[in-house]
Order: structure tokens, then sequence, then C-alpha cells
């Protein structure tokens, strides 16, 4: 992508009168890291950037800005939110259009066609992190990494997230500006991840996640960087009654964790923030996607494709399968 | 300071004379590594960087049932605390931050939970050779061979371990090893000295905390605060993972007529974490929540306990989901002042 025409384009959308601010992505404070990065002035547009690393799905901002009292007589401030979003990123802004998590008039939506990301830990593992400033681009078959002043080529196979193998919808599904021209959409590969967990027997599974879980250090990250996980009530909250206990044991855990998958079912847009935020190197991505593969084959529903489109848990046809009520 | 060396193909031996004692090392792979209780036998693997999570959880445990009740009774039952433990490889960051939170848990009263569990536990180091890349323990009071909060400090010499004393409990260890140590020599000791200076020298990240202490509580409203929370997505990754965050909430958990009374870590980075009954929170955004954990580590526990809260282990920043960078924030702080 041209970073030109990205500055260019967000700088005049953080000048605009309507807009608030701007998210999009800028450069970490060492290594490879990339930081989201929050432009309210025109100057501000200078030290974005689009890159292989920008992983973070940005939508999550959305939400999670709090909504405080105001002093007497002073008017909230009703201008738009200016975010950059990828495939998956996008598809979250129209699940939270869907759900009116957000109203459409209060986003400007700048989509950033995405020829995927390389996964942080792999690029760790062959290019191990440094303090100094390094980087990932896009090659025509790959990636190239820049590190120590040297640009190293790698095939895209070697680096690519998990997440991106299995993208079905790399270019944004809604956007009110378009960097760049679509990239070429790819065969998304079988997920293999939640098949092999499928194909234990309930014992195997049971064992699997119970190991999982029971790293859980209840820190919620994953619930917190979620751009679907918005209630502001969180069940995980409640202490009157308390749906699930503080304590930190494989029980709890796995209510929180279970809670949170189920209601993410028909939801998930598959971004693997969660998967990817967790200190306790949980694989919630199978999770999330083993529910999203059951909605999608036995109801052939998808989320965040039509900002239009009814909500799957709110919806009802006589001839949905029911086959699992005994 | 008695130093003994112990060679490399000896340490299963070492391990094995702490009968009777629990053993806690770092276990599981690559950076999933926490300290959890080795099998009987077993000599555990000191090749490694760091845990992900702090080795608080042996003295200040994420769940700790502080006693046992019948709703419908007026018995209380606790649990008993006796058991003698030995955390082998802690990095000496991690051994500072126990030496630093004891001064918070003995503050007004001794929380006997705390202080229990602390009193029951040898903490066994391992000088760091290797310090990570967002390593600064240099610029806070600590070192990679610092001995502050161990009962003993092993530094790897390629073919030997050399162990030095430095309280009661770690020359009781020495003793109780016996004849599988020698004594080392002036040279040994000095090649540790070197390898710990270099080891100082590879870390690259630093704070200069001058004036912070002071300086922040003037910094109250400044627009810093803004800028550096914007991104933050208000989880408790940061805290759960520092060893020095001691923060806990105390609940009674029920289950039928038999209940509990427990602390668990909570996180000031929490929404819940600061919430009246009211309904008001003192703290209502992120803003609040960042200012809070800057200032509690950098200003309100040297106004009280005369130390940084902060051992400079880097894991609030190597964890970060969107790297929100402590020494970048300390930077601007000190831009600001």
């Amino acid at each position: 992508m041209d970073l030109d025409k990205l500055r260019e384009t967000a700088a005049e959308v953080a000048a605009r009168e309507d807009v608030k601010y701007l998210i999009g992505w800028k450069k970490g404070s060492y290594g490879y890291r990339v930081a989201p990065g929050f432009v309210e002035e025109a100057e501000g547009a200078a030290g974005l950037i689009f890159s292989p690393l920008c992983t973070a799905n940005l939508a999550t901002y959305l939400t999670l800005v709090e909504k405080l009292p105001l002093p007497r007589g002073q008017e909230p401030d009703k201008r738009k939110v200016a975010l950059m979003v990828k495939g998956c990123d996008s598809r979250a802004v129209a699940q939270l259009l869907v759900e009116k998590g957000i109203h459409r008039d209060e986003v400007v939506v700048i989509g950033c066609p995405c020829p995927g990301m390389v996964d942080p830990d792999l690029l760790g593992e062959k290019y191990p992190e440094t303090e100094e400033p390094a980087e990932v681009k896009w090659s025509d078959d790959g990636f190239i990494i820049v590190r120590d002043g040297e640009e190293t080529a790698v095939p895209r196979d070697e680096l690519l997230a998990e997440k991106c193998r299995l993208c079905r919808y790399p270019n944004p599904v809604i956007s009110d500006i378009m960097l760049g021209d679509p990239v070429d959409t790819w065969d998304p590969a079988e997920d293999e991840g939640v098949s092999e967990v499928e194909d234990k027997d309930v014992d195997g599974r049971w064992a699997y996640w119970q190991e999982q879980f029971s790293n859980c250090i209840r820190c919620y990250s994953c619930r917190n960087v979620c751009p679907l996980c918005y209630c502001q009530d969180c069940i995980l909250d409640r202490l009157n009654p308390t749906w699930v206990n503080r304590s930190v044991n494989f029980s709890e855990n796995t209510a929180f964790n279970i809670a949170r998958a189920f209601h993410l079912a028909g939801r998930c847009i598959e971004c693997g923030e969660c998967e990817r935020v967790c200190p306790a190197n949980i694989p919630l991505g199978k999770l999330n996607r083993k529910l999203a593969r059951e909605v999608r084959d036995k109801y052939g529903f998808e989320p965040g494709l039509d900002p239009e489109a009814e909500p799957f848990q709110a919806s009802f046809k006589p001839d949905d399968p029911e086959d699992f009520i005994l | 300071m008695s130093a003994m060396l112990l060679k490399k193909e000896k340490w299963p031996d070492f391990v094995g004379k702490l009968t009777g004692k629990k053993v806690w090392a770092p276990q599981g792979e690559g950076e999933e590594m926490r300290f959890a209780p080795v099998n009987e036998g077993e000599a555990p693997d000191l090749a490694y960087g760091n845990t992900r999570v702090p080795p608080k959880q042996a003295v200040f445990p994420q769940t700790e049932t502080m006693f046992r009740f019948q709703v419908d009774g007026k018995e209380i039952e606790e649990p008993q605390l006796d058991q003698e433990t030995v955390l082998l490889g802690v990095r000496p960051c991690d051994a500072r931050s126990m030496a630093i939170v004891d001064k918070l848990f003995g503050w007004d009263e001794n929380d006997p939970y705390y202080f229990k569990r602390r009193e029951l536990v040898t903490l066994v180091g391992l000088a760091c050779s290797e310090p990570g890349i967002n390593c600064f323990c240099t610029s806070v009071g600590g070192g990679p061979a610092a001995t502050e909060g161990l009962d003993l400090l092993m530094t790897d010499l390629g073919e030997d371990y050399l162990l030095e004393a430095v309280t009661e409990k770690g020359e009781l260890l020495l003793k109780e090893a016996g004849d599988i140590l020698e004594e080392a020599g002036d040279d040994r000791y000095k090649e540790k000295e070197k390898l710990a200076q270099a080891a100082a020298q590879k870390i690259k990240r630093s704070v200069d905390h001058e004036g912070i202490p002071e300086g922040l509580p003037g910094l109250w409203e400044d627009p810093l605060w803004q800028r550096v929370s914007a991104s933050c997505l208000g989880c408790g990754t940061c805290t759960f993972l520092c060893p020095t965050c001691h923060c806990f909430d105390i609940q009674d958990e029920v289950e039928g007529f038999a209940a509990r009374r427990c602390r668990m870590w909570d996180s000031c980075m929490f929404n819940e974490y600061s919430l009246h009954t009211s309904g008001h929170n003192p703290r209502p955004s992120r803003r609040e929540r960042t200012r809070n954990r800057i200032n509690h580590k950098y200003s309100y526990y040297v106004d009280k306990f005369d130390v940084i809260a902060c051992v400079g282990c880097g894991r609030c920043i190597n964890l970060c989901p969107v790297n929100i960078d402590i020494v970048e924030i300390l930077r601007q702080v000190k831009e600001a002042l």
C-alpha cells in the first residue's frame, strides 16, 4: 500500500470538522512493535503506517471509550470517529452496526485491503525481537523483514498468521474511503486446528480444554480486546448475583471462557485478537472458530458481512435445525 | 557471605538434598513458563529467560482460601500452612520484588497470610547472563546479580554454579548440601563479578526517575495521561504479570451451605476495582487508572516506603497487547516535569 496516500487521506479525514479523531496504526516503542495511533490533528497522520504487523483490530475502541458524566451545560461531543480497518476488522464494524452497538453516522470507515498479517510468534522465533526499530513489509510473494539494516525476503507461508491463512474476506466489507485496490483473495486453508480438537472423543476434548483453561489468569484481555465483547454490564463483573466466582481455578476459568464463547456464537468475526493477546497462550481462536463453523454449517450464517442483516441470535426460522434438542 | 562451587553434574544431587521441602521451579515451554511444583526426584532445567508469570504466586497466590465455614454454622476452618518451599531459579528482579512487597504487607499490621508463606519460602536465585530486551533493572535499583530478597544466589559459570549464601536460610541450604559442594576460590568469585558486569552492560533500556516521585502528583491533569492511555484496553495483563503488584479483593464464595472466604489478585486497571457501592467511580476511565498505576509505582510507594515499586523486569512491556510501554510513559513524564 502507498503510505503517502494513506497519510494524506488520514490527514484530510482527521482535519474534517465532523471528525473527533482518527484511529490507525503507528510504529511502536521498539523492535517490530506496532501500536494503535490516535490522531486528532492532521499533522499526527504523518506517523501512521500499514504493514504486516498491523494485526490489532482497532474496532474495539469504538465501544471501549467510557461515556463519562459531563459537567452541567456541556454538550456531548457527537463528532465521528474515523477508523482504519482491514477485512476482518471491517466485519467487526458491520456486526456492531447489525447489533446497533454503534450507528453508521458515528464512524468514518477507512478500508485497507489486506494481503495478510505475519504471526508475531513465528516472526519472533525466526527473527528475534530486537530493541532497535525493525519492520516487516509486503513483497509480491511474501514478506520482507527489515532488521539490523538488512532486508530478508521470506515466503508468505512461512510467517502468515493462522487467522489470515483461514481468511475469506481480506478486503473490507464496508468502508467510506477505500485505500488502494482490493487484493486478490486466496483459497482459505482448512481449519485443521478446529478439526483436530473436533476429532478427539469427549474425554479427549475435556482433557485438552482442561489443560488450556487451567492456565487462564483471568486478566480479561481477551474480553477487552474483543470488538464484539462490549456489554455495559458484563456477567463476569456482576457480584450480586455472582455468576462467575472470582476464584481462579479450572472450574471458574471454564465458566468464564465458555460463557464468552457462547456469547460470541454467530457474532465472532474471527479477527483472532483474543488469541493474540492472551498472556497464557490459550488457543481461544479454536474455540470461537468452532462455534463460527457450527453456525455456518448448520444455519448458513456468517456474521459481519451485511450491516443490514438480522442478528443471528435474534432470528428464528421454522426450518432451523433442532436435532440437538433432546 | 560464603561462596561454594557446585558441579553442574551434581545439580540433581543438590535438588535431591531438599527432601521434605516442596520445590518450585520454572516449568513449561518457552514463553509459557511459570513457577510450579517440581515432581519429586526431578531436577529442573534452569536454562530459561524469565517466567511469564512471576513467582509472586508462591507467597501471594492468585486465589487464597483464608478460611472455610458453613453458612448455617459458627465454626471456621483455616487451612494449615506448614510446608517449607524452596523456589529454584528465581531471577534477581523477582526476588527483589518480594523484598519490596514485604514492606506493604508488613506496614501497619503484619499480613498473616502473606508472611506465613513468606517465612516458609527459601528463594534460590539465578543471576542473569542474557537480560531480555525490555529489562531495565539496573536503573531502578536492581541488577542481573543483585541479591536483595534472595536467600542464595547461583551464578552459571559454565561447568559449575557458584553458590553464594545471602541469608541464614541460604547458609543452611549450603550446609545441608554438604560435601557435594566445593570451596570456591577467589578467581571463581571474580569470574562471577565479571559476568555480572557484562550482563549489566547488555541492558539497553533505562528509566531516568530522578525527580519523578516528587513531580508526578503535580502532573495530575497533564494531557500526557490521555495520550498514553488512549489505546489501553483496560485488561489486567500488566498488573497480574507484575511482580510487585499486590492488590487483592476478598470474596465469600458459597456452594450450597459450604462457603469459603478467599482473596484473589485484583487489578487497578479494572473498572470494578475502584467502583463504589454508591455507583460512583473515582477512577471512571482508563486515563485515571493508567495514571494511578504509574503514580502508585513511582510516587506513592516511594513516598511511603522509600523505594520504587517497579523492579524493571519488563513483563508489562513484553506482554501489553497494545504496546503501552512504561519506559516510554516515564520518558514522557520526565519531559512534562
